[in-house]
């Protein structure tokens, strides 16, 4: 097995003479300590007294940075409008060009941002800015060349013009001094000093009349060369896949004219002027001369384009990766090729998972990696016939892959979490399982962050875990000491023994110091009050306070010896209840019934030992005999 | 490219676990200088520790958070023959301690074992709060708090023979009720005439029984670590082993059929990767929380973690040693200390930032 992995260093010295090792924290972070194998005896280790840290690390993560927080988002809504493209009927190949143009402004107005921030900045930030810029130019650049090759559906694969057009994107210089040059129409432009390398740069580009425009513009251009000139150039033949003319038609035109010009090359008409001898030399495909110019190209890929547009203009885009490798071997550059050269090579070549290996190395993250797969798997550029063939290759896992750990990531961060979780929510396979993982993991610093991640999970059909993240959060509260809360929590997730407790805790609190807290709360209860007896009892117990309260006598007592009859009372409040009766069995209205009394009476009986009712004993039954003889007397009277 | 924040971590003596809580937030160190140190992040990031106590009267091997659904609770083992189980509580009145300050209590001390208690885990959260240990004599022990609103009780559940000295054990974490409890445990017997040394124990709910499978047969040399890979909904079990090389097993599921009175004994436990790159033994294993990446320490001194792609294979991604010549103070953030209060001050003297840069790269890797 080749060695791919790379090696960091720990800067602690006590973890070099002892070792390393690893716990993890996260998806991604973990700490690293000084560790030996766990000793059989017990003695200190020949390191102590040592000085032992613990270092935890954590990957750079450049998509956290503020300034790149836009891309994140906005690729996170282009995203999810095309998940809900490819899940309608029928084909999507327009919408999907349209989609990855989408993407590729994201990128364009990043980068803007970038440079406008770039210029403010100063010290270690510039540097980093100028960092993601180089980042995101790569991908910018190499989207677009997947773009033309595998999401445009180019007619008859031509090519070319395409290309050319993402020649002129990513290479904007001479375009912008030729026009700057137009836009003065001054006569004798040759004077500019960039004069000869916009019309070389131009030409190259393929921008024919442009060309034309600037050399009329020269102080000699009614000269008999640059007449000339100006005519071969009008005349040359460009393909047009609509005008009608097929491929052999069209190159017995071309052929034509470059017999003529390189007539007229011979003929010596040009050699009063290098630069225009060196144009026309070019525009034939004269090996010295293409030779020469490498200086105006800054890339290979430059170099492509303008080769291919005067020597193969026809050309098909499955013949690129041949005429790319040609081109790299020409400018003797192979040897210097970087990652974009590689990348994009590998784009001409089809070799499409190559691509998406190369990419997976640009440390954007995984942004790029795993929206430009999701955009290929979806254009079926990932269930070709070429792919197929290699073993254990799944185009979905492959897909599925990138967005699960690029979603994992986000999940990571307190506030993109939720972009993260919509990631999660397109992978049909594992999306689901890693979704509870991390789901579950999230820290519920506030109430109102665990009602939010509450809601997702429940959104997501996630109801045990849903229900875990309630109990933790009840537990948490309950320990921090706010019951009502807990409570909440503690009903949220439906279990019935915390329920209990915490309502027990309630009724010893009440027992204790006479106040019932979280009032709002059991105002409320509605049908949750069923989630457990004792919850039953603390919810009945508070609405006979109300009425109590309220002087509803003859309601509270209904529902004080409703309460007596139930099996529901705590031990510890048998004494609380009954003393609650006296005020009710001494009032002026007799609200308390025969049977009642008799009810009441029997509890007493029942309850003699507890300890807390010893004093009240007494009192208790004198008022329960006064209002027995009360009621009787008033219910004889009623027969 | 990595960011490390350093923490002095006060021990006294090398650190022997780490284990960090559910959310990541909390991180619990022990050594050999008996003590157990809690600490916590706060909100910029920055660790501080916020409880350090005496925990045992010997060694202590390793610590463990249990779910936070039964509260703020952490176990430890030690040398001195027992494990035990902490909680932390709240001050909640004005009186010795004040409100809103944080101690731990010992909630137990198990004292079955009669040697070394070597690991100490507690079982998935869906079982309740159970607590498995196992010890140099030998024996498995799980445990189980039957009222989780009381840490106070605990009760011996099971006993499991195992012949061999234990020095590891894994809870399979799958929460899904269709999979019984399984327990995998490792012993460190050096000799190889012993037999196989990772045991596989499944536990019936109909036979309320823990049985012993017949599953990894070929791994004689002794193991130290083993780790339960967290579940994917996968179809198999992916256990990861640390013995003279990395080893990852793929178990198949085991189904708890209550109307069968032939229990399982056999599983066809299937060794999927082996790394020698340590070239030495291994002494740890550790999967990130989705299981994609295995971390491993070995006697060569690096950490090395192994990374699975897309269609289940293996392969390095990231290698770390320590080299205390490369200390520099290049990258160090300054701004932390110069800026605040006294207490942040001695905080910042505790936690460093580094940036950490490959140092070879014989080809780009992606992290990710």
């Amino acid at each position: 097995m080749d060695n791919t992995a790379k090696t960091f260093v720990i800067p602690n010295e006590l973890c070099r003479r002892a070792g390393v090792a690893a716990s993890w924290l996260s998806v991604n972070e973990f700490g690293v300590f000084g560790h030996q194998k766990t000793p059989k005896v017990d003695k200190p280790s020949h390191f102590a007294p040592s000085d032992a840290s613990v270092f935890q690390l954590r990957p750079d993560i450049i998509l956290f940075k503020p300034i790149l927080r836009k891309l994140v988002n906005e690729a996170n809504g282009t995203f999810l409008t095309l998940q809900a493209l490819v899940a309608t009927e029928g084909d999507h190949k327009a919408e999907l060009l349209k989609l990855s143009r989408q993407y590729r402004s994201i990128i364009r107005a990043c980068l803007e941002n970038l440079q406008d921030e770039v210029m403010r900045a100063d010290g270690d930030y510039r540097e980093e800015l100028q960092n993601y810029i180089t980042i995101f130019y790569s991908v910018e650049c190499i989207w677009h060349l997947c773009e033309i090759l595998f999401v445009d559906a180019v007619p008859g694969n031509i090519v070319l013009p395409h290309l050319l057009d993402w020649i002129r994107f990513h290479f904007p210089k001479y375009d912008r001094n030729a026009a700057s040059m137009l836009a003065g129409d001054l006569g004798g432009l040759e004077s500019h000093p960039d004069y000869w390398e916009t019309v070389i740069g131009s030409l190259l580009q393929g921008r024919v009349k442009v060309v034309r425009a600037l050399l009329k513009l020269h102080s000699e251009a009614e000269s008999q060369p640059f007449r000339i000139v100006d005519q071969c150039l009008r005349a040359m033949p460009v393909y047009n896949m609509f005008s009608g003319t097929s491929i052999a038609e069209f190159n017995l035109q071309w052929n034509h004219w470059v017999v003529d010009v390189q007539s007229k090359i011979d003929a010596k008409m040009f050699i009063s002027c290098y630069n225009l001898n060196l144009i026309m030399k070019l525009t034939v495909g004269n090996e010295i001369a293409w030779g020469e110019i490498q200086q105006y190209c800054e890339t290979w890929y430059e170099m492509l384009a303008a080769w291919l547009f005067f020597t193969q203009p026809t050309v098909k885009s499955f013949e690129l990766g041949q005429f790319a490798k040609q081109c790299i071997t020409k400018m003797s550059i192979g040897n210097r090729i970087k990652h974009l050269d590689r990348m994009l090579l590998a784009a001409m070549e089809f070799d499409i998972l190559q691509v998406i290996k190369e990419i997976q190395n640009m440390t954007d993250s995984g942004w790029f990696v795993s929206h430009l797969t999701d955009l290929l798997y979806h254009s079926g550029r990932l269930s070709d016939t070429t792919i197929e063939t290699i073993e254990n290759f799944h185009p979905d896992k492959l897909r599925e892959s990138f967005l699960i750990d690029y979603g994992s990531l986000l999940m990571g961060h307190k506030s993109l979490w939720q972009v993260g979780l919509s990631y999660l929510d397109h992978c049909p396979s594992d999306g689901p399982e890693v979704t509870k993982l991390l789901l579950a993991r999230l820290p519920l610093n506030s109430e109102m962050r665990a009602e939010k991640i509450v809601r997702e999970a429940l959104n997501r059909n996630l109801t045990e875990t849903a229900q875990s993240i309630c109990k933790v959060q009840g537990m948490a509260c309950k320990n921090r000491g706010r019951l009502g809360h807990a409570l909440a929590w503690a009903l949220k997730s439906q279990d019935g023994t915390f329920v209990s407790f915490l309502s027990n805790k309630f009724l010893r609190e009440y027992a204790e110091s006479g106040d019932l807290n979280s009032i709002d709360l059991l105002d409320n209860l509605g049908s949750c009050i069923l989630a457990s007896d004792r919850l039953m009892f603390l919810g009945k117990y508070y609405e006979f306070q109300k009425l109590y309260q309220a002087n509803e006598y003859k309601e509270a007592a209904n529902l004080l010896v409703s309460l007596l009859e139930s099996k529901i009372i705590p031990n510890f409040f048998w004494s609380i209840l009954l003393t609650d009766a006296i005020p009710l069995l001494e009032c002026e209205k007799m609200v308390f019934s025969s049977t009642d009394t008799y009810i009441i009476m029997q509890c007493l009986e029942e309850q003699e030992k507890t300890k807390d009712l010893k004093d009240k004993l007494p009192i208790l039954r004198l008022s329960a005999t006064r209002n027995l003889a009360r009621a009787l007397v008033h219910e004889a009277q009623l027969k | 490219m990595f960011e490390a924040q350093e923490i002095n971590a006060e021990h006294k003596d090398l650190i022997h676990d780490v284990a960090y809580d559910f959310y990541g937030q909390r991180m619990a160190t022990c050594s050999s200088d008996q003590y157990v140190k809690v600490w916590d992040q706060n909100s910029d990031g920055k660790w501080t520790l916020t409880s350090s106590w005496k925990a045992h009267s010997g060694s202590v091997w390793k610590v463990t958070w249990a779910h936070p659904e039964f509260g703020q609770v952490l176990a430890t083992c030690s040398f001195d023959r027992t494990a035990a189980v902490w909680e932390e509580i709240v001050g909640e009145t004005p009186g010795p301690g004040e409100r809103g300050t944080r101690h731990w209590v010992r909630r137990t001390n198990l004292v079955d074992s009669r040697t070394s208690v070597t690991d100490v885990k507690f079982g998935p959260r869906t079982q309740g709060l159970q607590l498995a240990t196992c010890s140099a004599e030998g024996i498995i022990r799980i445990y189980e708090a039957p009222d989780v609103l009381n840490l106070s009780q605990w009760t011996l559940q099971f006993e499991i023979q195992c012949k061999l000295p234990c020095s590891c054990l894994s809870w399979n974490p799958s929460l899904s009720k269709m999979h019984p409890l399984m327990l995998a445990v490792g012993s460190d017997d050096p000799n190889p005439a012993n037999g196989v040394k990772v045991f596989i124990y499944v536990y019936s709910e109909s036979c309320r029984k823990w049985t012993k499978m017949d599953a990894i047969t070929n791994i004689t040399d002794p193991v130290y670590d083993l780790s339960f890979s967290p579940n994917l909904g996968r179809s198999f079990h992916v256990l990861a082993i640390a013995t003279k090389d990395v080893k990852i097993v793929n178990l198949p599921h085991v189904y708890d059929n209550p109307n069968s009175q032939n229990v399982i004994t056999k599983l066809d436990a299937q060794i999927v990767a082996q790394f020698d790159d340590h070239e030495s033994t291994v002494w740890r294993v550790c999967w990130n929380v989705t299981g994609t990446i295995l971390a491993s320490s070995g006697d060569d001194g690096c950490v090395r973690m192994f990374k699975m792609n897309y269609i289940n294979s293996w392969k390095p991604i990231a290698v770390l040693r320590g080299d205390g010549s490369q200390v520099s103070n290049e990258g160090q953030r300054s701004s932390v200390s110069s800026t605040v209060g006294p207490q942040i001050q001695s905080a910042s003297q505790t936690a460093r930032y580094i940036k950490l840069g490959a140092i070879s790269q014989p080809r780009d890797v992606p992290w990710h």
